[in-house]
């Protein structure tokens, strides 16, 4: 078979290509036509064997002392990215297995550690234009979010007196470091109301010294309230059940209002959580795949790490 | 993880007419509604209604029990749902003493759902029955008879044996026959 | 859609009005703030009218980090280029809380001799943009 359709396709029985009939009407001479008219959308078996043979079909083989009965239970707090979105008609559990494989092993390369929104962060990239040919950047996480290989956290700063916010990808190449330099949370999921906050709730020193987290400890709850500027606002803050915020000192009217457009019942509507949330036994199994990945990655890195130490002596 | 297949979106039951409420509209009054079915169906364990408020109902339905199962009565969140889903609180003891010991080894949906004839003459709405599985009540769709030692049919049985037995007596007699034949010529 | 409701507003005489949607897109009439050090821009933010954009140079006139364009300050036409912007920007590309721009006279210097904010990296690119850079103190 493999020969047979060399023969007949000499110009391109090595691509990746999906074959139109308009690509076979266009490069093959016309006796021809009527072998490739039937099969018209086919993909040459070349092309299948490679595929076969590449490294992404490569399932790695666990060994088997390495069984993860324990996931702890805030795991999918550490890497939220992992869960697949959840609306059905966007899945395909191909595609998130590949991304997957894809986001262990950037993984394996960069050091992307634990964080939450309102931790501190400071972030490197490659910068072409800049001298040095790198750009850091130091600030409070406000957000995260995405899923997959699109996950993604924003940094607001203040630098001379200027707000600054800037959305980094997590899986992106051109990151060189991503770096925690306080760890911790907040009570709130977003802090996009830093925006309308004075200034010094959101400036960081860009030398900031590294704040080291014992081993074992909790991820401690920073409980700061934050007073925000008068109106005019970006947002209509008193409708967002805001916990780190202090009294907004607004008339009767914005809270009747508040109140009104509230939706209490939300939370108790089950199913809605099921539609908008991965449930919980997928859940579980990609975190405990994370969760055994992420051990032989580890292996993996104190190997090479006494492999290092061996060489220097 | 629900065990059958549901709907994309819900379903808007908008204008839902409630005996102490009065009549509610919109999301609020969907999950009013919604909350009388699923307290009746833990209550009664076998509910009839229209047919799209039965298949509204058993995803909350499903999902309680669901949450139940997994996280145990001493969960804060599980309790506040339990609380809201069922009206008569007395069902809360039966949830978590009943139907979690009952639903705990399951694989499959913890509900039947049927559609029940339409009536006519009449207006023509789709009315369905939602259960509980293993429920006391009698079986909705009829189970079939065992019918197989019925006299009739054991006599029948028998005559196709002896039937089929002398048909195939009478083949290898008529190949036997043939075979000599072919020898002696 | 905004400009067009803005633009009514403007013609049934309310005298404060913004032409910053929810997009934040610098248009015509958008309201932008001189962020380099020269007399006028002081001057205008000051006496609390600030510069207002009249015409963006470019095909969309949705101005973005870059372009060029005109704006009316104290009663002047000057031009000048966008140094930062509220629009939410790419990955990477930082987001200002406000719509900085740096006046430039009509032969193309600019106009102070030093940008107090920073400005963004990615400015380096476009060679044009020489005179103003060598004026900023520091890159994001």
């Amino acid at each position: 078979m493999a020969s047979y359709s060399r023969r007949i396709l000499p110009c391109f029985w090595k691509t990746t290509k999906l074959l139109t009939f308009e690509d076979s009407a266009r490069r093959v001479p016309c006796r021809y036509h009527q072998e490739l008219l039937p099969t018209r959308n086919y993909l040459l078996p070349e092309t299948v064997e490679e595929h076969r043979k590449s490294e992404l079909s490569k399932h790695p083989e666990l060994p088997p002392s390495i069984t993860s009965e324990n996931v702890p239970a805030d795991f999918r707090f550490v890497y939220p990215e992992f869960l697949p979105d959840p609306q059905y008609d966007r899945r395909d559990s191909i595609r998130e297995r590949l991304e997957r494989e894809d986001m262990y092993r950037r993984r394996a390369v960069i050091d992307i550690p634990e964080f939450y929104v309102g931790s501190i962060m400071a972030v490197t990239v490659s910068d072409q234009y800049s001298p040095n040919k790198e750009n850091r950047f130091v600030g409070i996480c406000i957000d995260r979010g995405g899923v997959g290989l699109r996950a993604f956290f924003i940094l607001r700063n203040v630098v001379d007196g200027q707000g600054i916010e800037i959305m980094y990808e997590m899986y992106n190449p051109t990151l060189q470091s991503i770096q925690v330099l306080k760890l911790e949370k907040r009570v709130d999921d977003k802090l996009y109301y830093l925006r309308d906050a004075p200034q010094e709730y959101s400036t960081f020193p860009f030398d900031m010294d590294p704040i080291p987290v014992p081993k074992g400890s909790t991820v401690p709850v920073n409980k700061m309230k934050v007073q925000l500027n008068p109106r005019p606002w970006l947002e209509r803050w008193e409708r967002q059940d805001l916990q780190g915020v202090e009294d907004l000192k607004l008339e009767q009217r914005f809270y009747d209002k508040a109140a009104k457009v509230a939706k209490p019942w939300e939370k108790y509507d089950l199913m809605k959580w099921y539609r908008e949330n991965t449930n919980e036994e997928e859940r579980d199994s990609i975190m405990q795949e994370v969760h055994q990945r992420k051990r032989l990655t580890d292996i993996e890195k104190s190997k090479r790490k006494t492999k290092l130490a061996e060489r220097k002596r | 993880m629900l065990r059958f297949p549901y709907r994309a979106r819900p379903r808007k039951m908008s204008r839902q007419r409630l005996p102490e409420e009065g009549i509610i509209v919109g999301q609020e009054g969907r999950l009013q509604r919604l909350r009388q079915l699923v307290t009746g169906l833990v209550r009664y364990e076998r509910i009839e209604t229209v047919y799209q408020h039965c298949d509204e109902t058993r995803g909350y339905a499903e999902r309680l029990i669901h949450t139940a199962i997994r996280n145990g009565d001493q969960h804060q969140h599980t309790m506040e749902m339990a609380d809201y889903w069922l009206n008569e609180k007395d069902l809360i003891y039966k949830l978590f003493d009943v139907l979690v010991p009952r639903y705990q080894n399951y694989s499959s949906a913890f509900t039947n759902i049927y559609r029940t004839p339409i009536v006519y003459p009449g207006r023509g709405t789709e009315m369905g029955i939602l259960e509980l599985k293993g429920n006391p009540w009698p079986d909705v769709l009829p189970k079939q008879r065992d019918n197989r030692y019925v006299i009739s049919n054991v006599l029948l049985q028998a005559a196709r044996k002896d039937y089929n037995t002398s048909k195939e007596s009478r083949k290898t007699k008529n190949e036997l026959n043939s075979s000599s034949e072919n020898s002696e010529t | 859609m905004n400009f067009i409701k803005c633009l009514s507003t403007y013609a049934t005489g309310t005298r404060s009005f913004s032409t910053t949607s929810c997009l934040h897109e610098i248009r015509k009439l958008a309201r932008m703030r001189v962020v380099d050090n020269s007399a006028l821009g002081k001057a205008a933010r000051l006496s609390g009218k600030p510069a207002r954009v009249i015409h963006v140079y470019n095909k969309t006139s949705v101005g973005t980090v870059g372009d060029k364009v005109l704006v009316a300050i104290k009663g002047q036409k000057k031009r000048a280029y966008i140094v930062g912007v509220k629009q939410n920007q790419k990955p990477n590309m930082p987001k200002f809380d406000t719509n900085n721009i740096v006046l430039i006279e009509d032969n193309g210097s600019p106009t102070g001799t030093r940008i107090t904010v920073p400005v963004p990296s990615a400015l380096r690119k476009k060679g044009e943009f020489s005179k103003i850079l060598s004026l900023a103190t520091r890159f994001v």
